[in-house]
């Protein structure tokens, strides 16, 4: 029988919008370099995630403070990513968006082997000090951490941040320019292999950061912080790689729903309740979003002979 | 621009090898005092003969096979395994014969550990197999290792491990017993209800059926779930599981510590931990890094079922274990999944000590099943392999608990229930031979 009581559900509106802002987080970040450089960042998640583990090998076993740790992993993500985006942007810039998706699909798996290699998987957890600050939110009767509302308000801010620095800065406009037409961008004279290097490195900072709060959201695996990415590809298909705003609201819905969905144990039926498929949520909803999206009126055209 | 490039690159190759020198130096141990050496008495163990002496005769190849893949990592036992037979190695071998060993990793997939199987016995042409440690192993390759004369001294997870074959003995009891463990632990805690939650790998219905059997025979409802891993929201399910125990409820896990780790830890920042009566795990569980990435909260909170003693023991195979294990490289540290690749390893060393050569297959694998009695500090009762019908030789454990960031005792040595069939079935074969775990011990060092 389906769950209808609403106190079960109330808890995981909570949960959900946690989750939801993890999907919005990296949602948002993909869709930066999207708009800024064209290339599909399928990295984001790796990038990420070495970086928390750098950031954590640092804080257990070197005498760095903690700050310092915490930096570090920003700016790995930030090098690596300018680095991939200086070394393999301009050699890609003019092949079609599926090439420049699988070449970071490739920087995606030499970290991923990298860090299998470096942190045998398991056996870590990263506790970001703002989770040692609760708050109790008496409508769901649970309590949410500093850093899942960091994480939320992350999201929130990098997308009004980058929302407004794509909008009315020189340097934005150049990147939006550059993603239409990277050639007509060039010969209006803006330095072309400068403005993308900037859009690398911003969307590194931004995978970095978020590879710190994502692994004390979701945990230190990197596995799961790598293929995280798909999850939120969800929310960034759903806004159609344009809109930073859509993303986000994309993400948080994807995170919600898949909550929400946490309770109903036992619809239809117990073998095969809709709880089980919980995870598979977020591309159910980008397909029907897609589906919805794509939708065309049906035109009759009609000749007349004679 | 061409300079920029390499310039970057370099800059990119600098990034990366300071990558790996800090991830290099964290996990290196510059200590190389050499251990295991000595004479076998009731207070002190050794590694094999103790000689001191490295071995450099003829190699006798042994192999294993594990699971490796996201979410389940099961290479700590053979791991451990090889780091044992290292030592054994550096003091005399086996009688001068060093143990080569072969350990091999799967992701679930059954023609791979099919083939696996056959590449260790025809191909690398080891004698024996010592560490198997997998979710479909014992499944797959039951009926190869039966046909080439294998006796397979393993630590167990799919049924053909412990009842539905002859030929693999455990030092475990599987994560279908040690829930069982887990689930009287709460029991006895007087919980009302149970929730059984474990990660959606092949097996989980024959894992629920102890638990299930339990509860029934305590008359106390029971609901179980199966979760994905990796868990992407732990928060969902800590609540999940929080809501369907209810206030006097009891949840039991069975995850590998990582994964029960997120899913307490998660429950801990929500402050939904004291919403239910008691928490359980099963033996995964039992280990240290889970004690003090979790904090003090759980301390007396939290009860594991421990197939194996505390690493810590002050006692002689448990101290060997602790200075073999710090020359191993282990993705949990000391716990329960390096406990049982020590056991197994030392089994199999004094096994080959109490044989004539030559190491062939056969004598080898004879050697193996003929192991009875066999006492260690790590087991609550002696273990046993010995040519019987079900082999579950691990059926009483302990309960730990997380206190200060170390696990301790909560519950002492106790029977797993017979309430679960498959207990009562092997109950019946120990009073029946009771050569199995009584009489003369089986001798270290021939």
């Amino acid at each position: 029988m389906f769950p209808t009581d609403f106190e079960l559900y109330k808890p995981f509106f909570v949960t959900g919008l946690a989750l939801g802002g993890v999907y919005a987080l990296s949602g948002v970040g993909i869709v930066v370099l999207y708009r800024a450089t064209g290339v599909l960042n399928l990295a984001f998640g790796a990038i990420g995630a070495m970086g928390a583990l750098i950031s954590w090998t640092l804080i257990n076993h070197t005498s760095f403070p903690d700050w310092a740790s915490y930096l570090a992993c920003i700016v790995f993500g930030g090098l690596v990513t300018f680095a991939y985006g200086v070394i393999f942007g301009p050699p890609l810039a003019d092949r079609d968006p599926l090439v420049k998706a699988a070449g970071t699909l490739g920087l995606t798996l030499i970290l991923l082997g990298l860090m299998s290699y470096l942190w045998p998987p398991f056996g870590r957890t990263m506790l970001l000090p703002t989770s040692n600050y609760s708050y109790h939110v008496g409508f769901a009767g649970v309590d949410v951490t500093q850093t899942q509302i960091i994480g939320l308000a992350f999201g929130v801010l990098v997308t009004f941040l980058v929302g407004a620095f794509l909008r009315f800065t020189k340097l934005g406009t150049a990147m939006r320019a550059l993603a239409d037409d990277r050639e007509i961008t060039s010969t209006l004279g803006v330095p072309v292999r400068r403005v993308e290097a900037a859009a690398w490195l911003g969307s590194g900072l931004i995978a970095g950061a978020a590879g710190l709060l994502l692994s004390d959201l979701v945990g230190l695996d990197a596995v799961n912080l790598t293929f995280l990415v798909i999850s939120s590809l969800a929310a960034a298909l759903i806004a159609r790689l344009r809109s930073l705003v859509a993303t986000m609201v994309a993400g948080l819905a994807v995170g919600l729903c898949t909550a929400l969905l946490t309770p109903i144990l036992f619809w239809p039926n117990a073998s095969f309740p809709v709880a089980k498929y919980q995870y598979a949520s977020p591309f159910v909803i980008a397909i029907v979003a897609l589906l919805f999206l794509a939708r065309r009126r049906v035109v009759t055209v009609a000749r007349t002979e004679g | 621009m061409g300079f920029r490039k390499v310039a970057v690159a370099l800059a990119l190759l600098g990034a990366l090898l300071a990558t790996a020198a800090i991830a290099t130096g964290a996990s290196g141990d510059s200590t190389a005092a050499p251990v295991g050496s000595g004479k076998q008495t009731k207070t002190n163990s050794v590694c094999g003969l103790g000689t001191g002496k490295k071995a450099t005769g003829a190699v006798i190849k042994l192999g294993a096979i594990a699971t490796k893949q996201p979410g389940t990592d099961f290479t700590d036992i053979p791991n451990m395994a090889k780091a044992y037979f290292d030592c054994v190695n550096n003091n005399g071998g086996i009688f001068g014969r060093r143990i080569q060993y072969f350990i091999e990793t799967e992701q679930t997939d059954p023609g791979q550990i099919a083939a696996l199987g056959k590449k260790l016995a025809e191909s690398t042409k080891v004698v024996g197999m010592v560490g198997n440690t997998s979710i479909i192993e014992c499944a797959i390759n039951h009926k190869y290792w039966e046909a080439k004369g294998f006796y397979v001294i393993a630590s167990g997870i799919a049924p053909e491990c412990y009842g539905k074959t002859t030929n693999y003995s455990s030092v475990n009891m599987g994560p279908r017993y040690s829930s069982d463990g887990a689930v009287q632990y709460v029991i006895r805690k007087g919980v009302n209800k149970i929730v059984f939650d474990q990660s959606n790998v092949p097996g989980t219905g024959y894992i629920k059926a102890g638990p299930i059997a339990i509860a029934k025979a305590a008359k106390v409802p029971i609901v179980t779930f199966e979760d994905t891993v990796p868990i992407q929201d732990a928060n969902s399910v800590a609540l999940k599981l929080v809501q369907a125990a209810g206030k006097n409820g009891g949840v039991v896990l069975n995850f590998t510590p990582d994964q029960a780790l997120l899913i307490l830890q998660a429950a801990q920042k929500q402050g939904i931990a004291d919403d239910v009566k008691a928490w359980g795990c099963s033996t995964p569980c039992n280990s240290d890094f889970v004690a003090a990435a979790l904090g003090t909260v759980w301390d007396g909170k939290f009860g594991v079922n421990a197939e194996l003693s505390l690493p810590s023991k002050p006692a002689p195979d448990s101290k060997l274990y602790r200075q073999v294990a710090a020359k191993a490289k282990l993705a949990f540290g000391l716990g329960s999944f390096s406990q049982m690749g020590f056991v197994e390893a030392r089994v199999a060393v004094a096994a080959l000590l109490n044989m004539k050569p030559p190491y062939t297959a056969k004598r080898v694998n004879q050697a193996f099943v003929g192991v009875t009695n066999f006492h260690t500090d790590i087991l609550c009762n002696p273990w046993y392999f010995g040519k019987i019908a079900y082999h579950i030789p691990n059926n009483v454990d302990l309960t730990v608990t997380p206190n200060k960031g170390k696990m301790v005792i909560a519950e002492k040595c106790f029977k797993i229930s017979a309430a679960d069939p498959d207990i009562a079935k092997v109950r019946v074969i120990e009073k029946a031979n009771p050569q199995l775990t009584k009489g003369k011990a089986y001798p270290l060092q021939g």
